[in-house]
């Protein structure tokens, strides 16, 4: 039998709005699959294994908290960008993001460099900023997702998003305003900033997630979720043909 | 005498006169009033002392058990009872509660106030005596997480040295409070038995020490990352309390404060905490003996908004109010897991705010896990039930346990295929939170 082995990076430090039920699902979901899933957390001060890992998970967390595990995660800069784009699956949700731009801003005005995989630059503006979210999935642009934003921080661009995970959205972006697309998808790294858990309230994105793992998500009932979804996207009347 | 001040206040006070006949709100003879004068509660004069009070959860309750001590002990007292807490519904208070010279001759002032308004409030309310209850994730589409709304708190504190503040030594991220250089004095309560060793509630809000993230230790838990708390790397730890709550003894209603008993009229751990609070506020700003508190804190009513009973085609039926509040909810969890006999937990949840969020994250904060094997049946209603009916099958629950029923005019026939007791969680979302009550208590057709 196939072990999903999975990295949870600071899963103390960040964990807001029910994000760790991604985790959690994803996990059930996998081994719905006759598949096995384990799950191995790394904190501040252990050391970052992504060796042999299957899927890395970093959440969403408080503004401190980021700025407190950043200096940690960068010290592995060189050889989380080298799995990654290597084909290593990761699922980023939140201002986790922040960390792999070039830099970032912290609550206190300290900018904070990230590991520069991408362009971005983050944000902190210490308010709540909220918003619904819908658009379509990159990998499949037949898919409509939900998701919601509650965060603090935003991602800034110097050239726009050049690779996102969703397409055609209406609500928000990676910033407070509409800009089309939102998140990001490159090569097997997925990052987004909706919650919701975004995986759980979206069977399209998990479905996709188990497949990048090798599995075959068709033992999966989707029903409940799908129909939930289903509702949640009838609401949104600019988006009634979709 | 200022002019403005008493055309001010008069229109405050003929306004909320009306409005108290008509059932109409109380914040807006407030925002009325501070709209034509807006340094009207500036012009306040106090003679006796003002206690504000603020916190995630038991803010009401607990302002309400402090001022009822405080009048059982002969003092007058005015408060914002029905808890007005932000600016506006402070202002018809305490313009209500002032002579139009703008005197309140009150010995206390007793004010629920709004954690994240209370940084408004201070600027022109001095008060002398601040309880931070807890700080835990609360209606987080307008707060966010407690990290911010500590910031406001603190932000109110700046503009008060000489306010004491009141801190629960058992609650971590409140308790930073003391770096803010007041004078401080703090409650907590010991070990119970309904304290875990593990965390049982859906989230912990300090998993990791506020000051320097490392991992924290506790020793126990109340609920949530409530409990007696160290950080093993920087020392920061639960401060020794000047108040403390012990025995506790949930069947008969009973615990020591410092040595002294006190019955309280509710048996929650939430309670236990509101009361030793209540005492460290009433003692320190009063004198009053713990024996004075406990004789007041004795006939003490909750007010009845948050929890109604009554009878659904014979069954016994009991509505809990949260505002999207997952510590709350998982509180109305362990009261229902106490509770004898089949049962069934119906979920109330609605889309968030005006702006009808389509967003549930909160409600994946609760520990639903618990329920399991507990409960005959889960129904999920209100306008987001299939959101919430995922949620819940995410912990675990399938059908035919686990039913849900989008449209509330038919929520009646989906109570009638549950078994058992009836326990409605409710999140109040804008006013909407009394329609399945409607429906319920509506006649058959």
């Amino acid at each position: 039998m196939k072990t999903v082995k999975i990295l949870h990076l600071y899963a103390d430090a960040m964990d807001l709005y029910g994000d760790k039920k991604n985790l959690e699902v994803l996990c059930q979901r996998i081994r719905e699959t006759g598949a096995q899933a384990e799950t191995a957390p790394c904190g501040l001060g252990e050391e970052i294994k992504l060796e042999g890992v299957d899927l890395v998970y970093m959440g969403h967390g408080k503004a401190r908290s980021l700025a407190a595990m950043a200096p940690h995660f960068c010290h592995y800069s060189e050889e989380i960008k080298a799995h990654i784009e290597a084909g290593q699956l990761w699922f980023v949700t939140g201002n986790a993001r922040e960390l792999f731009g070039r830099e970032f801003t912290t609550v206190t005005g300290e900018v904070l460099p990230g590991i520069g995989l991408f362009d971005y630059r983050g944000e902190e503006h210490n308010k709540v900023f909220v918003a619904d979210m819908v658009g379509r999935a990159a990998f499949d642009e037949t898919l409509r997702c939900y998701g919601f934003a509650n965060r603090t921080a935003s991602l800034v661009y110097p050239a726009g998003n050049p690779s996102p995970l969703f397409r055609q959205v209406s609500g928000f972006g990676d910033g407070d305003r509409e800009e089309g697309c939102e998140g990001t998808l490159y090569r097997n790294f997925f990052a987004t900033w909706a919650m919701g858990p975004v995986l759980v309230r979206n069977p399209g994105l998990m479905r996709e997630l188990l497949r990048r793992l090798g599995l075959d998500p068709t033992a999966c009932d989707f029903s409940l979720e799908e129909r939930a979804l289903e509702l949640v996207l009838r609401e949104f009347p600019d988006q009634k043909n979709g | 005498m200022n002019l403005k001040f008493c055309i001010a206040a008069l229109v405050c006070k003929v306004l909320a006169f009306g409005a108290n006949l008509l059932g109409g709100g109380t914040d807006s003879p407030g925002r009325i009033a501070l709209k034509l004068y807006p340094a009207v509660l500036r012009q306040l004069r106090y003679d006796g002392k003002i206690i504000a009070v603020t916190g995630s959860n038991g803010k009401t309750t607990t302002s309400n058990l402090i001022a009822h001590v405080l009048r059982q002990q002969g003092y007058s007292v005015i408060n914002n009872e029905k808890g007005s807490n932000l600016t506006s519904g402070i202002a018809t208070t305490l313009l209500c509660g002032a002579t139009l010279g703008g005197r309140l001759r009150a010995d206390y002032i007793v004010l629920e106030v709004d954690e994240c308004y209370s940084r408004f409030i201070f600027a022109d309310v001095p008060a002398d005596y601040y309880l931070v209850l807890n700080l835990l994730r609360d209606q987080v589409v307008r707060n966010g997480n407690p990290d911010l709304v500590l910031e406001k708190v603190a932000a109110a504190i700046a503009q008060r040295p000489d306010c004491t503040l009141i801190l629960n030594a058992n609650e971590p991220i409140s308790q930073q409070l003391a770096d803010c250089g007041n004078q401080c004095i703090y409650f907590a309560m010991d070990k119970t038995v309904r304290s875990t060793d593990t965390c049982v509630s859906g989230t912990h809000d300090c998993r990791i020490c506020p000051r320097c993230f490392h991992r924290m230790s506790y020793s126990f838990y109340h609920y949530n990352h409530l409990g007696l708390f160290r950080c093993e790397h920087c020392g920061y730890r639960s401060h020794e309390p000047d108040f403390l709550g012990s025995g506790v003894d949930f069947a008969a209603r009973r615990l020591l404060i410092n040595g002294v008993p006190v019955e309280v009229t509710y048996n929650t751990t939430f309670n236990m905490f509101n009361t030793v609070a209540a005492a460290a506020v009433c003692c320190s700003a009063s004198g009053m003996s713990l024996e004075q508190f406990a004789r007041g804190a004795k006939s003490f009513h909750v007010a009845k908004e948050r929890l109604d009973s009554f009878a659904f085609d014979g069954r016994k039926t009991v509505l809990m109010m949260t505002k999207q509040n997952a510590a709350s909810l998982d509180q109305s969890i362990s009261y229902v897991l106490e509770q004898e006999g089949e049962k069934t937990v119906v979920l109330y949840i609605n889309n968030v705010l005006y702006l009808e969020y389509k967003d549930i994250s909160w409600l994946y904060d609760v520990a639903f896990e618990r329920l399991r094997g507990k409960v005959a049946n889960i129904l999920c209603t209100g306008n987001r039930a299939l959101d919430a009916a995922v949620c819940v099958k995410a912990a675990g629950f399938t059908e035919p346990t686990l039913v849900y029923e989008t449209d509330l005019d038919k929520t009646k026939e989906a109570f009638r295929k549950t078994k058992g007791d009836i326990y409605i969680l409710a999140a109040s979302a804008f006013g909407n939170e009394g329609k399945i009550l409607e429906v319920l208590k509506r006649e058959d057709r």
